[in-house]
Order: structure tokens, then sequence, then C-alpha cells
């Protein structure tokens, strides 16, 4: 039994440029990497170290404190050399801990024995991704253990998000290729801690090898299933696949355990595997550099941390100007300020577009009602009639209307053939229906 | 500390190439093979007549819009589109003029008035088509298809199209492949509903349009002329040619898709399309013109906002059966706010208020009820002026003594006959033919009124004569006879002896009638004119060619 969601849209999804690029580490480790505390949605860590410092790699440097906050661990061995504002991928400069590597990357010896999955029980994962520093990689960071916390007990099915419906973005689909095995293993092990009757790994078919190799390795699995769907954005969106899946559709204002399911990514759930069965802290992930102003678009297993400028360089820098730098993705993604900034855990990707395949902005002209923004609307909103409220400033009509349940995922911005900025006016909307009045 | 939040994402950094600048072109490049088949079939001044149209259409925006000092929209193309949509819903013999008048309607008074581009409320083209169509002999005049049209002035050549016996309930002598491919009368771009499809192929796979207008149109169509077709004649093929002819295809791809004025809502978009079927075949079935699209979609058009309304998308992660629940949940909690009171009776209209008489409260209720009866009572009076004048200036009185005498005249000419009617038949000598009808409507006889030279002058009579040629009665009804002398010969006595006679009448020997005494001349005059009544009745037609000698008395 299949199910799929109302709308969404289909953007060129243009991966061939990385999709064929196995995961590579960079040819030598970067001389200095930057860590900020802020790398969690729910606040600043605390760090442990104070400038001089030695660390190594997989050391903790920062930890998570009653208010928020997630560990952070040295990616890189060397020596701290300062703990100073530093430019930050989300926007501003935000304090961070400033490590030079030795280029030895000596391991930790402090690490956490490996254990196996006889032994997995819930305390004992949370105890282990919390130390790991775990937070969501697909974009949200939210620390995995509070996530694991409310979901024990709760939950019927697991759902691994594997997909990457952003276009241009494949360090998922090079992830899923090739450490399925772990994929799986790790799906298992969550299964087992929150009690979850089924694992759903979701992927897309444009990520053919992959499916190929998880169905041949899944035959005889009786626990995870893998589920292949159209690519259609946003699927990745964690409304959208719950109602994939499961055909629930999560409940206004509510999150996907109120219909039983619990959506990971599926970097997160390598990391938590990874820190389960290995004892091995979140020091590295997954990165596409990619886009046309990239010389040699590549996949890469980059130490978090690393400052984009480094990672460019590792692919051969740029060829012609990029018009736009984005981290996460051209439909989600946020515009990166500066090259300075690092990688930080929850950022999969560095988009360089040129002026060629980003179309310039245009003012946008007038609604001409084609009613495809309804149409390609995935939570049922009608964000032309949301956008002719707020311009009557109808507060009444806004209320029926429902702005705040959008998720965001841009797609009448996107198809709107008047280039009318239609998110910005809901957010804009929602904004007005929290304050109760109009704003200025 | 400065802590960035996690960031807010607003507009994706990618966009969809489809401006509306480029659904406008892909309009055009649809309607492409349409007009390629246009000029096929009707000629080159199909092109002609759509260059003028959307020449018309563009001139009348960008004038609009400079008069009215406005940002000019012409780049977006929609004008274009405008004027070829225009263009083609009209007939090929169409003057030249047609488009423009047209083009300014829909472009001016359409589409600015109301804002311009996004804002109309109904499609300029079928709007300014629909003006052009009100011109009476312009749109049902339908050019011969394979028969160019001349250039400058276009014969006015009435094929047959399809739709008119579809409309008689028979089906059109065109077969289905012909009509398939545009051979019948009609508009330039309706008539082929291959090439139509083509563009509308086009059209879903650029994306431009979604299927679910033209399906819900099309489909309703086919399912109302399968359930209802005229007996005798195999449904399928009716539901098939009611599909393919006339402006339907045409209407449902390109009219009823227009986005701006067609619901927003997907659900919206297929009530809209039932609701434009709904219409087209009852228009079709039960109007006086064969065809009803152009009136459909535009009236439809005008209910796009009721349409917006009931087709919302259900809020997500509300279930079906939340919605239900909640709607029952707050019908019940209304009904529990309902309270039920035992009204209290009381009869106090009659009743004595303080300080005043009993009558005088009374007074007072009447009083106000009085005022509140006024404009009534107002309209009432003004009514009654009204007809009461029109009673005295119109000479009523005249009128139904005509009618009255005409009965009377009637009952003596024709005694069995109890209403009379014109005919058709004309003959020379006869001033009128008129014929009489039974209770039941049954034909009796004609009534013929003659005149012949008497004594003095020319005497007029009605002669009423049956089918089986025998005469009913004769009436005279003016004459400048001598009195006494000549109206002897008109007494009912005298004139009653003819009832019954047939064949050629004469006042003596054979089939004779009596000569009144001392009224000689008018006597036979009268016997002539029965005479030629009769021949009249025996050879009537319609052209009145025939001549009557009179026969010797």
């Amino acid at each position: 039994m299949t199910h799929s969601f109302f709308g969404g849209v289909f953007p060129a999804t243009r991966k061939e440029s990385t999709r064929r690029k196995p995961l590579n580490l960079l040819s030598e480790s970067p001389r200095e990497i930057i860590l900020p505390l802020s790398m969690s949605a729910d606040g600043p860590s605390i760090p442990l170290v104070r400038p001089g410092d030695r660390v190594r790699l997989g050391q903790p440097v920062a930890r998570w404190s009653e208010t928020g906050g997630a560990a952070a661990h040295a990616s890189v061995s060397g020596k701290v050399t300062a703990v100073e504002d530093r430019p930050h991928p989300w926007g501003g400069s935000s304090p961070a801990i400033v490590i030079r590597s030795d280029g030895q990357d000596t391991p930790w010896e402090g690490s956490p024995d490996p254990l196996t999955l006889r032994e997995a029980n819930l305390t004992l994962l949370i105890e282990r991704v919390q130390q790991a520093g775990i937070v969501g990689m697909g974009g949200a960071a939210y620390p995995a253990w509070k996530k694991l916390d409310q979901a024990a007990g709760r939950v019927d099915t697991l759902i691994i998000n594997a997909a990457e419906c952003e276009p241009y973005v494949t360090a998922d689909h090079r992830l899923l290729l090739e450490r399925a095995k772990y994929v799986i293993q790790g799906g298992e092990l969550l299964a087992r801690c929150l009690g979850a009757s089924h694992v759903v790994l979701v992927t897309e078919g444009d990520k053919l090898n992959a499916v190929e190799s998880l169905e041949r390795r899944l035959r005889r699995n009786k626990l995870v299933r893998l589920c292949t769907v159209r690519t259609r954005y946003p699927l990745g969106a964690e409304k959208q696949i719950v109602q994939t899946v499961t055909g629930r559709e999560v409940p206004p204002g509510g999150s996907p355990l109120d219909v039983k399911c619990v959506v990971f990514n599926l970097a997160t759930v390598f990391a938590m595997q990874d820190a389960f069965f290995q004892g091995r802290p979140l020091t590295h992930r997954v990165v596409t550099v990619t886009g046309g102003a990239v010389t040699r678009p590549r996949n890469l297993w980059v130490p978090i941390g690393t400052p984009w400028r480094t990672l460019l360089e590792a692919c051969g820098g740029l060829r012609e100007e990029a018009e736009l730098l984005l981290t996460g993705g051209p439909m989600m993604g946020v515009r990166l300020a500066s090259l300075d900034a690092p990688v930080i855990k929850s950022t999969n990707s560095l988009v360089c577009l040129t002026t060629f395949e980003r179309k310039p902005e245009s003012t946008g002209s007038v609604c001409i009602r084609c009613g495809k923004c309804v149409e390609s609307c995935p939570m049922h909103l009608a964000p032309t009639f949301i956008r002719q409220a707020l311009k009557s400033s109808d507060q009444t009509a806004l209320v029926k209307l429902h702005p705040e349940d959008c998720n965001g995922c841009g797609c009448c911005s996107f198809i709107c053939p008047a280039q009318i900025p239609l998110v910005e006016m809901v957010s804009q909307a929602k904004a007005l229906l929290e304050k109760g009045e109009m704003a200025p | 500390m400065n802590t960035p939040a996690a960031p807010a994402h607003l507009s994706p950094q990618l966009r969809q190439n489809a401006t509306t600048q480029a659904m406008m072109l892909d309009v055009m490049v649809a309607l492409v093979p349409t007009l390629g088949m246009a000029v096929f079939l009707f000629g080159p001044r199909v092109l002609a007549l759509c260059a003028i149209s959307i020449a018309a259409c563009v001139c009348f925006e960008w004038l609009y819009r400079r008069l009215t000092h406005q940002s000019s929209t012409i780049s977006d193309l929609s004008a274009c589109v405008t004027g070829m949509l225009l263009a083609l819903s009209l007939p090929v013999s169409s003057p030249y003029w047609v488009p423009v008048l047209g083009g300014a309607f829909g472009i001016i008074v359409v589409k600015q008035f109301y804002g311009g581009l996004g804002k109309n409320f109904m499609n300029p083209a079928l709007a300014g088509r629909m003006l052009a169509a009100t011109l009476p002999i312009l749109m049902t005049t339908w050019a011969q298809p394979l028969q160019w049209a001349s250039m400058a002035r276009p014969d006015a050549v009435s094929a047959a199209t399809p739709l008119a016996s579809l409309h008689d309930g028979t089906l059109p002598t065109q077969t289905l492949s012909q009509l398939f491919l545009g051979q019948q009368g009609g508009c330039m771009g309706e008539v082929s509903s291959a090439m139509l499809l083509l563009g509308f192929v086009y059209l879903l796979l650029r994306r431009v349009i979604s299927a679910r207008v033209p399906l819900a149109y099309l489909g309703t169509v086919a399912l109302i002329s399968l359930l209802f077709y005229p007996s005798g004649v195999n449904p399928l093929l009716w539901a098939a040619y009611q599909l393919l002819g006339g402006g339907l295809i045409m209407g449902a791809i390109f009219f009823a898709t227009d986005p701006t004025t067609t619901p927003v809502t997907p659900r919206g978009q297929i009530m809209f399309g039932v609701g434009c079927g709904l219409l087209t075949m009852l228009l079709r079935y039960h109007g006086s013109y064969p065809e009803g699209v152009g009136w459909s979609i535009l009236t439809m058009n005008c209910l796009v906002w009721l349409m917006d309304r009931m087709g919302m998308p259900r809020r997500f992660g509300i279930g079906r059966f939340t919605v239900t629940k909640n709607w029952v949940t707050e019908i019940k909690s209304s009904l529990a706010e309902i309270k039920f009171v035992k009204p209290e009776r009381k009869l106090d209209f009659l009743g004595l208020k303080e300080g005043k008489m009993p009558g005088e409260a009374y007074l007072d209720t009447l009083r106000t009820q009085l005022k509140s009866l006024a404009p009534v009572a107002l309209v009432f009076v003004v009514t009654c002026v009204v007809i009461s004048g029109i009673h005295t200036i119109t000479d009523l009185d005249t009128a139904r003594a005509e009618a009255r005498k005409q009965r009377e005249l009637l009952s003596q000419v024709m005694p069995q006959a109890e209403t009379s009617s014109e005919t058709p038949y004309r003959a020379n000598g006869a001033l009128s033919i008129l014929a009489g009808y039974s209770g039941d409507g049954e034909l009796l006889g004609y009534c013929v009124e003659v005149q012949s030279q008497g004594f003095s002058g020319a005497i007029t009579m009605v002669v009423g004569v049956d089918l089986d040629g025998k005469v009913t009665g004769v009436a005279v009804t003016s004459h400048t006879e001598t009195n006494r002398v000549g109206t002897e010969a008109m007494t009912e006595e005298a004139l009653s002896q003819y009832v019954g006679r047939s064949g050629t009448l004469r006042t003596s020997g054979d089939n004779s009638v009596d000569v009144v005494t001392g009224a000689t001349a008018t006597s036979k005059a009268i016997t002539a004119g029965v005479n030629r009544a009769l021949a009249i009745v025996a050879n009537l037609d319609t052209e009145g060619e025939v001549e009557y000698v009179d026969s010797d008395v």
C-alpha cells in the first residue's frame, strides 16, 4: 500500500555532477578548525577547554548545559588557539573554539568502549548519543537524545529519512550507498531501543544504485523496510515523509510523535550507530560541495569545524564567479555570508550557484490567479489567499486560512509564475497572527 | 553573548523557469496548430483577422494603460493571447471591424476597468466574442470548410453546422472523422478538435494548465449526453457528436482554463468544470440557440468566488473524520445554547395603558401599523392610477368591438367555426382568406372576403366555404346600395338561400338562386361574389397568380 502527500514541486535535481563521486577524505587535514559553541538548535554549549590546551581527535571540548546545547569534540588533534567570535554559517558571528591542527590526528584514548546490539537499551543509547554530541543532521540541529527520550515507547514506526529532495545535494545518497550496512544496523538499534515495530527507510527513485544495493541487503530483513518514492520536493519534510510512509497526517501544531512516528535523518542514524557500536563521537560528516561554479564538485568526509574556504580549495576552487553560496541546498538552505564560516553538524552541502543557474531576482508581477501555489502546497494552504488577506490586513480571514501551518518549504514561491515571494508573505502572516497585530 | 538562532527559512533560492510571460507564450504556441488548420480550411483571411485582432487588443491595452498613467503591461503577452483567442472564436465571414469591436470591449471594459491582468472576473476574449455574437446575422452564417473565403468581402454562405442538427435532435450528416479533423461549419478555431487536442497535450506537458477543468467539463457533457439522448439515436454516437461539435473542445481547453477567471483551488476547479458542463448541456438542449459553451463559461466565471470558497483545501492534519466530528460538536454546542422558553401569552393590545383610554392605545397601534403599510399603499395607489390612465388613454373599447364584430361575422358566415386565423393563401380578387377552425382546432373551411360591383358601387362580402366546396354562409360587410331597394337582396332570408350551394350559381336556369325583385343588380352582384369565392377556395394557392374570371351569372 502506498500513500503520498498532496502538492509538491519538481525542481530540476541537477545531481549528476556529484552522484557518482565516492565519499573522499580531505587529502590533508585542515590547518585550523573552528567549532562554534552554538551547533544545536536549543542553545549554546559551554566550552571545556581554554586557549593553549592540547586536544586530541575525539576529545570533548564543550558540553551541554541544563538549558540546552550539545557536546562538541575536537575533530583534529592539535592546540586550542582561541575561544573567540568567528563567523557562523547561520549568519553573524558567534563564539567558537579555534583549534590549530598538528596534522597527526592522534586519537583520544578516553572514548567509550564499543557495544553490541545485545547490550542495547534506551538509557545506554541516550547516554551515548548525549556524549557523542549528536544533533539532527538534516538541518534541524535539534539534540538527538531529546528526541529519543520523547519518542521512547510512543512510536510504532521509525522513519529513516534518506529522501534527499533538495536539488544538487548528494551527501545522503553517497552515505546510503557506501555505508548501507551501518545504516541498517542503526535502524535496528533504534527500533530496539524505542520499541518501534517497523523501520522504514525512505529514499527516492533517482538514487537507483543505492536502492538496488539496499534491496539486496533487506531481502530477508523483517524489521527494516525500504520505501522508494518518486522524487518530489518536499518529500524530506517531516510531516510529508510521515504521510508518505504511513498515510497519517500530523495534526496542526503537533509533531510526528502524535501519530506514533519518529523521523531521523540518515546521517543522524549513522552517527548514532557509530557512537553506540564504535564509541566514536560525532566529529566528521558528509558534505557535498557542488554547483556550477565549483571546479571539481565532490562528496567529502570532512572534520566538523573545517572552514568552507578550505573545502572549496580542496575542490579546486571556483572556476567562475558564484552568484550565490548556499549551505543546505537551494530550496530550504540559507545563504552563506562568509566563506570563513565552518562546517557545522547540521550542514550537508555547499552549493555555489552561477548567475546562469539562478535566475536573477525579479520584483514580482501581479498575481494571475493561476492557482499553482494552492495546487503545490503540501500543507493544504492557499498562499494566494493568505497574501490577499495580508494585503488587506484582514485578520478574521487570516485566522481561517491557518498560515501557522506553513512549514516554509517554499513550493509556492518556487512555482509562482508571477515570482511573488509567497513564503515571505505567509511567514509575515504567521508573525502577524502570533503577535496579534500588524507588522510595520 | 551573541548567539545566532537557527535560521528562518525564507524564499527558495531557485525558481522555476515559467513566468507569466512564458505561460502566455505557451498558450499561443498551443494555438498554432489550430490556427494552421483554420488557414487550411478557410483560407488566408483567417490570418488577416487574427493579425487585426491581436493588433487591436495590444493597441487598446497599451492605450488604456497609457491614458490612465499606469505601467505598460503589453510585454506580459496576455493581450496577444486575448486577441488570438478572440479571432479564432469568430467565423471567417466576420467583417474586419468585428475583432476590433470585440477587442475593445474585452480589453477595456472587461479587463482594464477591473484593474488589468489577474483582476478581471470574466474572460476578456470570450466576453468580446459573445458581444459580437449578439450581432444578429454575423454569428449565424458559417463558411463552408475547404472553400477559401475571399479576403475582401466573404460570401455569407450558411454551411450546415453539426450543432444545428443536434439541436433538432438528429445526428449531423458529417462523419465523426470529418468533425474530428475540422470539416464542419463553425468558428475558425473551434472546428478542428484534433488540433485543439494537440494544443491541450502541449499545455499539459508544459504544466501551463491542469487537466482538471477540461476533463471535468468534457466528462460532464459526455455523461449528460449519454444519459439524455433523443429516441432512436445511438447514445454513444450522440455523445461523440456532442463532444466534437461546436465550440465545446475549444471552450474547455482554452477558455475554461484561463487562470484569472477560473477558481484557484483544485476542488473549485473541478466544480467549475462540472458547472460549465451542466450549463452547456442545459443551453444546448433547452436554449433557442444551438450552442451554449460561451454563455455557460461566462456564467461560471461570475461564480468563481463561490467555488473558491467551497473548494478550499482541507486543513493538513485534520482528517475527514475529525472535520465531521468538529462540525457535529459545533452544531451540538450551538443547539445547546438554544433555550426553549414557554412564551408568555399576553393579550394587551386592548389592555388599558396608563393615561390613555382603551381605544386610544389601540388607535396608536393601528397608527404605527398604518405607517408601516404606507409604502405598500403608496405603491398600490400609484399602480391603480397608472392602470386607469392606460385604460383611458388606450381605446380598449374599440379594439374589443372590433374583435366582437369579427366573431359575429364568423358566426354568420361559418356557424360551425369557433376561431379563425390568417392563412398564407393569396388570390386575385380576394381581399383576405381566413381559415375557420372548430373548437378542437379542426379545419372546417375558409372565409373569403370578396368585392363585386353592385348597382351603385362595390359590395364587400365575406363568403364562408367549407372543405366540400359548399357555401356555409354569406355576410355583407359594406355596400353603397340604395336603402330599401338594394338592401332587399341583403336580408337574412335572401342570403340564406346561398347556404349549402356549390358549383357555379346562376340567377336563372340550372342551379339558380332566386333574384329578389327590385334588386336584380344587387342580387346578381352577390351571386357573382359567391361564385368567385367558391372558385378561389377550389383553387387555393399561396402565390396569388391564378386569374378568376367572373362567370356569366
